[in-house]
């Protein structure tokens, strides 16, 4: 029997998702996780699962995971001495970046950390024009100081990115071949090779960071890679930034793939139930305890950006250069905002309601957890509305203190703002819901899309208690919400397909490009992208190349990326792709100019390895929750309990125990609704819902690892595998 | 007390204030000259039907003062405004800031209620003018470019070909302006598009009632911060450089002299711009809303580090300055005023934080670069044959705190402008920059050490090139706090078969094809003083360049070189 198996590491569980591939069944198990030595935890999770699960290594066909180490080693600092050789007098172009402040008026902050010191930025004399000529020719005296300094110091990677080299990457290549010769053990990363793109900070920092994070990467997958192959487990692959997996391989090549590996399961998870069921627009909307993602997915795809900045605030005004590393690599464009069931409320010195940016976090937590919160939170405002379960959460594991959430919203909401405690609960969670609605309106609106048009995949611990009011906001008419919010992302591990995206600078006038040029451009990319899939072993039936050209109007800054047709060039593509960039523009801006000529700038290849899941899982009938087996709630709470306590063991016993535990069953509690007031709302068990019942709200559905709101105005049923969906009625 | 419920009015003012910021990015995203699409040299707001500023969205505090003037000029000039009518101006002395700033202002209507203005003012790289970029030394306005009054520029939806006539005649490389203009309309088009969904949304009568209520707000929120202030009178006067004009065979630029008193008391705060100079001669003549975005910057990095208050009309309403009509803060027809725009309230700004000092000095930095260090540049491209005009400022030094360093090379004060890279300022223009870099012993040396200064050097290519430049602290160093050294002057020189030329701080001038332009953006000054640095930074700042050793002894009193020498070195110094 064939399994795929996919490991997320999060903060503080590492989900393992086992899925079998004929029937389309998955089951969850967490266990907590390792930050010391992140692969441990993943070998505990696979040994654990795969025992539960009854499991052979034999018969694992798939093993996919998302790790947090190179996020980590950038917010943390603590990637290799790294450094960067660059064209004489531009040493110091890492440093002054774009030179806009990340904070208009915050007096006292911080300068952008520089991955390489300055020290360790070295300059070689030579110079590539803006025609691609070299006009001064590389000193090769200045090579050899810069290998004698690097021998001088303790360096564990180099960058290399010298002016105009995706022009012409001649120089740029010489010095990484005396490089490489001269430090065979360190890796040397070229900006040629890694980002052939105009924009010489941004093109420095997606290779300075490669080098930061490379060696952690490298000895992180090593280690991970000799423990499963132990185990008689397949090779590893790794989620990429843009969705898609890679090979250990491949990734070494461009460490820069693995930032946001864990967000973009998720997205993936939601854009595998967008697929199956049909939908063409979709937003992903996770929320934990700190923060809120939404994602736009557009008829199964995904969408990525190439604006990313890693280690910086958040990335809501990502637009505003200045806060993290800039890695141009295609990142799932993820809108992120500081709004969770731990969000704490305050009141500002203008008497305004606030909700965030701060959270209780995990320690000390909500009011409600009784572990020594004291400022209301989200999730205190949900438990006082009546739309958490008074007694405990989780299915019991995890119990709650209703008269302190009360007393705490009361005493610093409700009294200084003069409201009652469940306006006041309630005008919590509008603004929590307002600040979210931000994030979702970029992913959708911004982009020139309608959210009327789209359904929300809810998940994460606190997505479902939320997501009707926040689709009210935005006028989405559908909400998803699959078996197990809380892990759910890991269900992209096992649903993905292997990915790589290609980009060359072709800076050419639309009008004067010839075919000819046009298609070799694509072929050489094309030849590139065959190997990779080659070497990652996907059969050839289940290859797919998509092209796609960014372009712009000759004078614009920022070009919108518009898919080509494959296979032969002609004047009648180029016609076509100028046709199309003009109508993009005009629903992207509300404005095109037709009868100007278009640049073209570059020229994209993705490469998808479809892999089983994504084409041949089990289809409509029984989509993502064929997972219906799911048997991770119940580990969930164990787990839950136990970190809650520090108790590291949760398997075994206590998930037989949990398994045995019913949910309780159909009964009623009194919540808040600003349309009605305090209503007696019927509680129903999610397991207890059939196919084919619609429940109009107000109603609140108990599942093991998170609750359903369903307010008035909306109603409930079950769909095909178990999908939970909410419509206005 | 309020219309609405507190969460209601959170909703709304997030969401006008989403849509400011979603007219950025339109702009951004579809301009077509670098200032704009790459370095961000523009400011987007909604406007309430008074004219007041109810939202700004996260551009340049240099438009804090004047932006509401440029709408309330179009109010004044026209009785009436309907739906599809757009206005445009930039006269300095009636709306606008100089006249390179162009305003774009656009009504908003549901259901033929007028619910307010939408307005985007940017820098286009060209007015007009004997120079090009419009950045020359002349003694009249008349010299400075086009002006426009407030005028219609589509009337009911339909295109005022007349005007649009005059102003495409008037100004360099008018392709490129008009896709300014052209985003500038859909960055507007933008906002007035959500005014009216959330009027659809939420009802006219109660989104009218809120947008005066954020305003309120913000009132409320900055008069709570300025009373946590101390009160108390504090003086502070500082000297500029010039004004770029050279009378009567002067070799040397002429300085004068800012003075300002700030008397805070309770929730006001006022600044007396009593004994300030005359206007001058040359472009450095600031309108009075000029100097009050840089009053406005610094007073909210003080009273409000943590950016609580939403930038509104509302925020300065407990804010008063008195100065002088005539005067080089509070200029009067017809005095040029293009430099003045950054250089007058880049100045004010800094001063104010050097005059707050006094009162609450754990609430201000030292002195910053202190001047937008611009440099334009115009011509024809040998490459392609066609004109072309450049922008651009240098970012050098931001100023010391009270309990940290100052920046390099980030822009501070009124100024959030982005640099252009080097590689799509080749492409677009027939420049080649040779130097890149920041500047050791520029920072002013203190406890915490200013931002360093920052050096662009061009080599001019193919053509000779028209250049001018615009910067100050040549000769007055950005002041130090607390016992911090200032920050080392800017500078600007050319050079030319080997030999090298200062220039005066101001004007233009013609650069022959191989000229090097050597622009430097002075430091930083310091904050505390400078014996107590610690000492593992100081040594970090000499193994990184940003002190030299001898700075290190003669500046912050190190006696022991060794000490400063790189840990991570294996046998011998770098």
């Amino acid at each position: 029997m064939p399994w795929r198996i996919g490991v997320d590491i999060g903060g503080t569980f590492t989900d393992v998702v086992l899925a079998d591939e004929a029937s389309g069944a998955a089951a969850v198990v967490k266990v907590p996780t390792t930050p010391r030595d992140f692969a441990q935890g993943v070998v505990d999770g696979l040994r654990a699962a795969m025992r539960e699960h009854g499991v052979a290594a034999a018969d694992v066909v798939w093993l996919a995971h998302a790790t947090t180490v190179v996020t980590n080693a950038l917010l943390e600092g603590k990637g290799a001495r790294t450094a960067l050789v660059t064209t004489r007098g531009c040493r110091d172009v890492l440093e002054l970046r774009r030179s806009a402040r990340a904070s208009l008026y915050d007096l006292f902050q911080d300068a952008p950390a520089v991955l390489v010191p300055r020290h360790l930025r070295l300059e070689v004399t030579e110079r590539v024009d803006a025609e691609g000529q070299v006009v001064t020719p590389l000193d090769p005296a200045d090579v050899d100081a810069a290998i004698a300094f690097i021998q001088r110091h303790e360096v564990d990677a180099i960058a290399v990115c010298l002016l105009f080299s995706f022009l012409n990457d001649r120089h740029e290549r010489a010095v990484g071949e005396r490089l490489r010769a001269a430090f065979p053990d360190r890796p040397v990363f070229l900006s040629c090779e890694v980002l052939p793109e105009i924009r010489e900070f941004e093109r420095t920092s997606t290779t300075a960071v490669c080098a930061y994070v490379g060696p952690i990467l490298q000895s992180y997958l090593a280690r991970l890679e000799g423990a499963v192959t132990v185990m008689g487990l397949p090779a590893p692959w790794v989620m990429g930034s843009s969705g898609g997996v890679f090979s250990v391989a491949e990734g070494l090549r461009m460490p820069a793939m693995a930032v946001e590996s864990g967000p973009a399961a998720g997205v993936i998870a939601a854009a595998l139930v967008g697929r199956q069921r049909g939908l063409d627009h979709v937003i992903s909307f996770d929320m934990g305890g700190t923060t809120a993602k939404a994602s736009l997915i557009e008829r199964g795809e995904i969408t990525t950006t190439s604006e990313y900045e890693v280690g910086g605030g958040g990335n809501v005004r990502r637009w505003l250069h200045g806060t993290g590393h800039p890695i141009r690599v295609p990142v799932i464009d993820l809108a992120e905002v500081s709004a969770g069931g731990g969000s704490i409320a305050w009141i500002d010195p203008g008497g305004v309601l606030r909700v965030g940016p701060e959270s209780a976090g995990a320690e000390p937590g909500p009011v409600c957890y009784g572990q020594g919160g004291t400022r209301p939170t989200v999730t205190d405002a949900d438990l006082v509305l009546g739309y958490l379960d008074p007694v405990a959460l989780l299915g019991g594991a995890l119990p709650v203190d209703l008269a302190r959430a009360r007393a705490a919203i009361e005493r610093e909401i409700a009294k200084p703002l003069g409201l009652g405690v469940l306006e006041a609960a309630a005008g919590i969670i509008d603004v929590v819901n307002a600040g979210m609605a931000g994030a979702l309106r970029i992913v959708s609106v911004e982009r020139g899309h309608d959210p009327r048009e789209f359904t929300l995949v809810a998940f994460g611990g606190a997505g479902p208690v939320h997501a009707a009011r926040l689709a009210e906001e935005l006028e989405i008419p559908r909400v998803l919400i699959p078996p197990i919010p809380g892990g759910f992302s890991a269900l992209g591990l096992v649903a993905t397909d292997v990915r790589r995206d290609y980009v060359r600078t072709f800076y050419a006038p639309l009008a004067a490009v010839a075919p000819g040029d046009l298609a070799a451009v694509y072929a050489a990319m094309e030849d590139e992208a065959r190997a990779m899939l080659r070497r990652a072993g996907v059969p050839e039936a289940r290859w797919e190349l998509a092209r796609a050209a960014d372009c712009r109007y000759p004078r614009q800054a920022y070009e919108l990326t518009v898919p080509v047709a494959g296979g032969p060039v002609d004047a009648a593509t180029l016609a076509r792709l100028g046709r199309d960039f003009h109508e993009r523009h005009r629903a992207t801006y509300g404005h095109a100019s037709p009868d100007e000529s278009v640049q073209c700038v570059s020229l994209r290849v993705s490469a998808v390895g479809r892999t089983r899941s994504a084409t041949a899982l089990p289809g409509r009938d029984k989509p993502v929750g064929g997972l219906g087996a799911i048997r991770g709630p119940q580990h969930g709470q164990a787990a839950i309990r136990g970190a809650q306590h520090g108790q590291a063991a949760i398997r075994g016993p206590q998930h037989e125990q949990a398994a045995t535990r019913a949910p309780r069953r159909d009964h009623a509690r009194e919540a808040y609704f600003k349309e009605t007031g305090v209503v007696r709302c019927a509680v129903l068990a999610r397991d207890a819902l059939a196919p084919g019942e619609r429940h109009p709200g107000p109603l609140i559905i108990a599942a093991a690892d998170t609750t359903v709101v369903v307010p008035p105005g909306w109603h409930s049923s079950i769909e095909a595998g178990g999908l939970l969906a909410l419509a206005r009625a | 007390m309020r219309e609405v419920d507190p969460a209601t009015f959170e909703v709304v003012k997030n969401a006008l204030y989403c849509a400011a910021e979603e007219m950025k990015i339109v702009l951004a995203k579809t301009a077509y000259s670098p200032l704009l699409k790459i370095a961000g040299d523009y400011s987007c707001g909604l406007f309430d039907v008074r004219g007041e500023m109810v939202a700004q969205g996260p551009d340049l505090p240099i438009h804090l003062g004047s932006m509401p003037l440029a709408v309330k000029a179009v109010i004044q000039a026209f009785e009436r405004v309907e739906p599809g009518d757009v206005f445009i101006h930039n006269d300095p002395y009636f709306g606008g800031s100089h006249l390179p700033d162009v305003n774009v202002v656009t009504p908003a209507f549901h259901e033929g209620t007028l619910l307010g203005f939408a307005c985007v003012r940017a820098h286009w790289p060209d007015i007009g003018s004997a120079t090009p970029g419009s950045y020359g030394a002349t003694t009249e306005i008349y010299g400075e470019g086009l002006r426009l009054p407030p005028v219609r520029l589509y009337a009911a939806g339909v295109l005022n070909r007349d005007v649009d006539a005059i102003i495409f005649t008037n100004v360099r490389t008018p392709e490129e302006r008009r896709g300014d203009l052209r985003a500038q309309l859909a960055a507007n088009q933008r906002g007035v598009t959500r005014l009216g969904e959330l009027a659809r949304k939420h009802g006219v009568a109660r989104l009218l009632a809120i947008m005066q209520e954020v305003m309120d707000y913000s009132e409320r929120m900055m008069r709570g911060l300025l009373a946590g202030l101390p009160d108390g009178t504090a003086a502070f006067e500082d000297f500029c450089d010039g004004d770029g004009i050279l009378d009567n065979g002067d070799k040397e630029d002429r300085p004068f002299w800012i003075r300002m008193c700030v008397d805070k008391r309770g929730d006001r705060l006022t600044v007396d711009f009593a004994g300030t100079d005359a206007q001058v001669p040359g472009p450095m003549n600031a309108p009075l809303n000029v100097t009050a975005s840089g009053i406005y910057c610094a007073i909210k990095m003080i009273a409000d580090p943590g950016d609580l208050v939403p930038p509104n009309s509302g925020c300065w309403r407990a804010i008063v300055l008195v100065a002088e009509p005539g005067t080089v803060v509070s200029a009067v027809s017809p005095a040029p005023v293009v430099y003045a725009n950054h250089e007058i309230s880049h100045r004010v700004c800094d001063m104010l934080f050097g005059a707050m000092a006094q009162l609450a000095p754990e609430r201000v930095m030292a002195c910053s670069q202190g001047t937008s260090a611009i440099l334009t540049l115009g011509g024809v491209d040998h490459r392609t044959g066609g004109r072309y005009v450049s922008y651009e400022t240098i970012k050098g030094g931001f100023g010391a705190r009270p309990i940290k360093d100052g920046i390099t090379g980030v822009a501070s004060g009124i100024s959030n402008t982005m640099n252009t890279p080097i590689e799509v300022l080749e492409m677009s223009f027939p420049v080649r920059v040779e130097r890149y870099a920041i500047v050791r012993d520029t920072g002013g040396p203190g406890r915490f050490r200013g931002g360093c200064g920052v050096e662009r050097v061009w080599r001019i290519l193919g053509r000779p090139s028209t250049a001018s430049v615009c910067l100050e602290h040549t000769k007055s160093p950005p002041f130090g706090l607390a016992g911090g050294g200032p920050g080392a002057p800017g500078r600007i020189a050319v050079g030319a078969d080997g030999a090298e030329r200062e220039l005066v701080s101001k004007g233009a001038f013609t650069a022959a094809a191989g000229t090097e332009i050597r622009l430097r953006a002075p430091g930083a000054g310091g904050f505390g003083d400078p014996a107590a640095r610690d000492r593992a930074r100081l040594r970090d700042d000499v193994i990184n360049g940003y002190v030299s050793p001898a700075a290190a002894a003669a500046e912050y009193g190190n006696r022991d070189a060794d000490a400063l020498a790189c840990p991570y070195c294996r046998g011998g110094s770098a």
